[in-house]
């Protein structure tokens, strides 16, 4: 708790003075209940960020830029966005975001003076993984050298539109679409994902959530209110999904990870979390970043409905292999 | 194209997952096959994970093609207010991108423009305070 009072106080002293009306609202602003007592945490939030998961290894142990430096920050990134790559280099080869209006000057973005989203380690990066996740790690990058293009079903989940790294748990932020809508009763909290549409069902019964549940793509969570406090514990992953940033790392039972949603004002929800997954890695890390209040609706992300991707990659895969055997005269 | 992908990665220099795209364009269309496209729009598709406008095109030996351009998830747009009637049918447009690998017709829209010149859903780009 230390970690986010710490957290909560700088962040909250930079957004005051980066909108001038937060400390005012710190000091008038009381907890909003629902009608049977619970702090109310439902509607539409945004955790767009520019805040990397992984600090910069040059910023050693510093966990806040200063206001100076976070808004320098800001105006080289937004400047950056009108920065061109160059014509006929593989990165030219993409739409351009703000033609879509998805860059990040579209939508409202959670002020944070934090310079990693990682907390502890204290060094803001993830912590040394496994000599088993490591091997795994090592044996699905030979795999995939040899068959990632063999047909959709080797391709990744996202772009099989079936499931997004940032859902977590832990929610990590995304470059765009970074929405979502949480909905309570006294006995559920419910937490739906614009990208890429899911739904977590938390039931605030406080029981085991390693307990009478087949394993899930997303866990299996289980909540209790701490205070003002929503706590939420989720295991029993389904090994279909890989731990961040390393493919083929799956995440199963091993892994466990706590979140925990503290409303700290009328727009903003602290947001921690930690894993632990002893298979995964060698320590346990922490996470800690806020959502910002914003307008709704949200809007349906219906991936399958679109996506010729997947199959243009595919035959275009195909097409590279008959030119080959053409030109070796096969 | 603009660089939000490469964003974190400039300002704070390390891996993110800032904007990373549903899939690997370069992987579906190919930086060896340029075009320079302008066609009438015949139809708009404004879905996940990316939009699709479809354009007729007359080529070089005037016969007319149909063309398929991909761009961005229209949620974005949506939150704008924008709508797939904000590109009327009929519309005259100009696209530079890319062809896909399989040398079908069909294209990633890195510039999209109206004929005259403007750009297809502007919005000026601002700084937050």
């Amino acid at each position: 708790m230390n970690r986010i009072h710490t957290f909560g106080s700088a962040f909250l002293t930079g957004a005051c003075l980066l909108s001038g009306n937060v400390l005012a609202q710190s000091e008038s602003w009381e907890m909003p209940r629902t009608s049977w007592g619970d702090p109310v945490i439902q509607g539409y939030w945004t955790n767009s960020s520019l805040v990397p998961l992984q600090r910069p290894t040059a910023l050693g142990t510093k966990e806040f830029y200063s206001l100076e430096e976070y808004r320098e920050n800001l105006r080289r990134a937004f400047e950056g966005e009108t920065d061109e790559t160059q014509a006929g280099t593989a990165a030219d080869v993409h739409y351009q975001f703000d033609d879509y209006l998805m860059n990040r000057t579209a939508d409202s973005i959670a002020p944070n003076l934090r310079t990693s989203i990682i907390s502890n380690p204290s060094n803001g990066r993830l912590p040394e993984a496994t000599g088993e996740a490591l091997e795994k790690l090592e044996a699905y990058s030979v795999w995939r050298e040899e068959h990632q293009w063999d047909s959709a079903n080797t391709r990744g989940l996202s772009e099989r539109c079936l499931i997004w790294g940032q859902e977590g748990p832990p929610i990590l932020p995304l470059g765009y679409n970074s929405t979502y809508q949480f909905m309570q009763t006294e006995d559920y909290v419910i937490l739906q994902l614009e990208m890429i549409h899911d739904v977590r069902i938390i039931p605030l019964d406080g029981g085991n959530p390693a307990k009478n549940s087949l394993p899930q793509w997303l866990g299996n969570s289980r909540g209790h209110w701490e205070g003002d406090t929503l706590v939420v514990e989720t295991t029993r992953f389904s090994g279909r999904t890989d731990a961040n940033g390393m493919r083929g790392v799956s995440l199963d039972s091993n892994n466990h990870v706590i979140e925990r949603f503290t409303r700290v004002s009328e727009d903003t929800i602290d947001y921690e979390f930690t894993i632990n997954d002893p298979t995964v890695w060698k320590q346990s890390w922490s996470g800690v970043y806020p959502f910002k209040a914003i307008d709704g609706p949200m809007f349906e992300y219906a991936c399958h409905e679109g996506n010729y991707g997947i199959e243009n990659i595919l035959s275009g895969k195909r097409r590279e292999e008959l030119d080959r055997m053409e030109a070796a005269g096969q | 194209m603009k660089k939000l992908i490469m964003l974190a990665l400039m300002i704070f220099g390390v891996q993110s997952y800032t904007a990373s795209a549903h899939h690997a364009f370069a992987q579906e269309f190919s930086v060896d096959l340029p075009v320079d496209l302008n066609g009438i729009v015949t139809r708009v598709e404004l879905i996940n994970p990316h939009s699709w406008i479809h354009i007729a095109v007359t080529n070089a030996e005037g016969v007319e093609e149909g063309w398929m351009i991909e761009g961005g998830s229209p949620n974005s747009l949506f939150r704008q207010g924008i709508t797939k009637d904000s590109i009327p049918i009929g519309a005259e447009l100009d696209v530079f991108g890319y062809q896909a690998r399989d040398r079908t017709l069909k294209a990633v829209g890195r510039d999209i423009s109206f004929a005259d010149g403007t750009p297809l859903f502007f919005r000026e780009t601002r700084v937050p305070e």
